[in-house]
């Protein structure tokens, strides 16, 4: 942490403090963020962002040895992740002009931007005299114009209905006037059942701890009227923060853009009931272009609680049927 | 500068403490910043690392992301799957001790204070137990700061709680031979309070964990309560074949080991018969969903389980004319084990199939996730238990002040 992050928090307390006095909000905002994961570059500076201005511990120096993903996963110590998906599927745009364009997977697929006459495409824009085109590809090149990463910055979704929250024994975890989903490490008493009752495996009990941790949404940042430092510190405006509403105007106006530009593939994750009813939606939602899958992100979750109702009623089945077995069996013996 | 290299042993002393890279002139005032690091040397001891991956043949089969698990294991240590096993046999004690003083008669007050006695035993190493297994023990009674129905593991705390004053005003005549008679009657009525509120103890564990997203528990959620249950019962029913009550002296009268004998068959065959319909439940998500039920570590816990317990009823059902009394305890030691390697099993299963990515992504991908409850009811608004609302939204939705 730099000489700037002590003064900042200052600042940001005492602007809490003055809206504080000033009254409760009105009509609280729900805000939350938006990750475009067409155009993140897998910096990881959110990730470095997140431990600095939250003072986070390092969580190990792991080298997982399979990308360049060595954070693995989201923990207690990470509240963000980028992830590195490696595709054997070129995307539109990648790849390099000596592939040709006689090469099968079109390593330059022809992009028709909105308000242009015809197909651009960097072949044709650089006509490139100087090189032999197609050049006759190796099997090393052969390989590399069929690769594609997809990096997407993973974060907890902040859930509609979350399923930490309604497993938390304590009434540790609770939603902000933001709409958030934040723990209490003050309240927290290290149960673990928030870590098995969230569907993304998002929360974890750091042992040394002993208390369940996650992203709190920068909720220090949102009461100064700040940005959270993930989405301040994104340099290609990958994670955008925003009011939700506002958010999913955007997401899909983006995802109007991506498709006319030919990535037919581009959906938005979790962005509503309708699209993740077991999640009711996500606060923390995604446009992917693939299967949810290929991100670690699981298809359709659900909140467990949904499906406990009936899990009670088997429950009430199986002791009264105990009940009788008892009774039956004190009843039914001679005991004279 | 020595030896060519520079070198701040006041950086590194930092860092080194808590690994946040925060130097001396930096306060500690983030989010994060409560956060505990406990002193350490090497740096391979800090945080859980990355997660295991599937092994490498299990790639085929679908896409993963490099074969990492998308759930995080469950943290509990071997703490809850004991506890699974001392409170349902509390919880078991308790109805059976409320069944037999209800039934009264001869030859019933022995095992009525055994029962009564098992019960506060079982309750009080479940406390110990629940309470070691917390991150943080000293906050044990923030879990009873709310009332949260949403919240299996909250409402156990109230019944184990319940219970236990129950089970351990009922035991008082127990240990007090010359209690009052007052007294003496608050104890049975005690005792039938232990047999109401044992009911929901002997069950709720498998609520518990049914409510997660682990796929192999949330895939049993309609079997795994009642396998509990009846796992219970038989725990109790072996725990007093092995303690066998007292007959009355002077008459002799087999009605307690009679009593124990019926309600340990039948516990038996019923565990037995619901074990089997937690796997067709299971199998019915998905195939992936049920492995951990058959193989690995947890498979074979599960099989050697379901074989002592059914060595146990063979046993029980055996003709005898000599050597019952070392018949009876063989048939209870097996049945104890068979009932412990259960929930020890079902605990590992729950651990093997959240480390699998595949048997949460078929279990969603064949319906079984959000989109089961939400075309049940045709919105995409999950049900919640009726009349409570526990989403946290309320206090603000209300407004300030409400």
């Amino acid at each position: 942490v730099d000489q700037n992050a002590p003064s900042d928090h200052v600042v940001s307390s005492a602007r809490a403090l003055a809206h504080e006095r000033v009254g409760p909000q009105t009509a609280p905002r729900q805000m939350g963020f938006f990750t475009d994961t067409t155009l993140c570059i897998g910096c990881k500076a959110c990730e470095v962002a997140c431990k600095q201005w939250n003072q986070l511990p390092d969580d190990g120096f792991a080298f997982t040895g399979m990308s360049y993903d060595n954070t693995g996963h989201l923990g207690a110590s990470t509240w963000r992740h980028v992830a590195f998906v490696e595709r054997e599927t070129p995307l539109p745009g990648q790849g390099s002009p000596r592939d040709g364009a006689a090469a099968t997977n079109r390593p330059f697929a022809e992009l028709f931007p909105m308000g242009q006459p015809g197909p651009t495409s960097l072949l044709r824009d650089i006509s490139p005299s100087h090189i032999e085109t197609p050049v006759p590809l190796g099997r090393t090149q052969e390989a590399l114009g069929k690769f594609a990463w997809l990096m997407m910055s993973d974060v907890c979704k902040h859930c509609e209905r979350a399923g930490c929250l309604e497993a938390c024994p304590t009434g540790a975890i609770l939603r902000t006037e933001f709409g958030s989903v934040y723990v209490q490490p003050d309240v927290c008493n290290g149960c673990g059942y928030c870590v098995s009752a969230c569907p993304f495996g998002v929360v974890d009990r750091r042992a040394d701890d002993g208390r369940a941790w996650k992203c709190t949404l920068c909720y220090d940042r949102q009461k100064g009227g700040m940005v959270p430092a993930c989405a301040k510190a994104c340099p290609t405006a990958s994670i955008q923060f925003g009011e939700l509403s506002e958010l999913r105007a955007r997401a899909d106006a983006r995802v109007e853009q991506l498709r006319s530009r030919g990535v037919e593939g581009a959906y938005l994750y979790g962005a509503d009931a309708a699209s993740q009813p077991g999640t009711e939606g996500l606060h923390a939602f995604f446009l992917l272009c693939d299967e949810p899958e290929a991100y670690n992100l699981p298809p359709d979750p659900v909140v467990p609680t949904a499906k406990t109702v009936r899990s009670w009623w088997a429950m009430a089945a199986g002791v009264l049927s105990l009940a009788a077995l008892a009774v039956g069996s004190a009843f039914s013996v001679r005991r004279s | 500068m020595r030896n060519g290299t520079h070198h701040d042993p006041t950086f590194d002393a930092e860092r080194w403490q808590d690994g946040r890279n925060v130097g001396p002139v930096g306060a500690l005032s983030g989010e994060g910043a409560l956060q505990r690091i406990r002193a350490r040397g090497p740096l391979a001891d800090l945080g859980r690392g990355v997660p295991a991956q599937v092994p490498l043949d299990d790639h085929d089969e679908g896409r993963t992301y490099y074969g990492l698990p998308v759930l995080k294991e469950p943290v509990w240590k071997w703490f809850i799957p004991a506890y699974f096993f001392t409170g349902g046999l509390a919880g078991a004690c308790g109805v059976l001790g409320a069944a037999a003083q209800a039934a009264g008669g001869r030859g019933t007050d022995d095992l009525v204070r055994r029962c009564r006695l098992a019960a506060t035993a079982g309750i009080g190493a479940s406390a110990a137990l629940l309470i070691a297994d917390l991150g943080r023990p000293a906050r044990f009674l923030y879990m009873l700061r709310v009332f949260r129905p949403t919240s299996p593991m909250n409402m156990g705390t109230w019944i184990v709680s319940g219970f236990g004053a129950a089970a351990g005003l009922a035991a008082v005549p127990a240990v007090w031979p010359r209690t009052p008679r007052a007294l003496r009657r608050t104890a049975d009525a005690a005792g039938y309070a232990a047999g109401a509120l044992g009911l929901p103890l002997v069950g709720y564990t498998g609520v518990l964990i049914a409510n997660t997203a682990v796929p192999v528990w949330q895939g049993t959620r309609n079997t795994l309560p009642i396998l509990f249950a009846f796992s219970g019962a038989v725990s109790a029913g072996a725990l007093l074949q092995l303690w066998p009550p007292r007959d009355r002296i002077g008459r002799r009268t087999h009605a307690a080991r009679d009593m124990v004998l019926r309600f340990g068959r039948i516990a038996k065959a019923a565990e037995l018969a619901v074990s089997f319909a937690l796997d067709r439940e299971a199998a019915a998500h998905a195939p992936r969903v049920a492995r951990p039920l058959h193989r690995g570590v947890s498979g074979a816990m599960l099989r050697t389980a379901r074989g002592l317990v059914a060595a146990s009823l063979v046993l029980d059902l055996w003709p005898r004319r000599r050597g019952g009394a070392a018949l009876r305890t063989l048939s209870g030691a097996l049945a104890m084990a068979g009932t412990v390697l259960l929930r020890f099993g079902v605990m590992q299963a729950g651990r093997a199939s959240a480390r699998d990515p595949h048997a949460s992504f078929d279990m969603q991908r064949r319906g079984r996730g959000g989109a089961e409850e939400a075309m049940k009811r045709g919105v995409a608004e999950m049900p919640s238990l009726p009349g409570v609302d526990a989403t946290g939204k309320e206090s603000f939705h209300a407004g300030p002040g409400a």
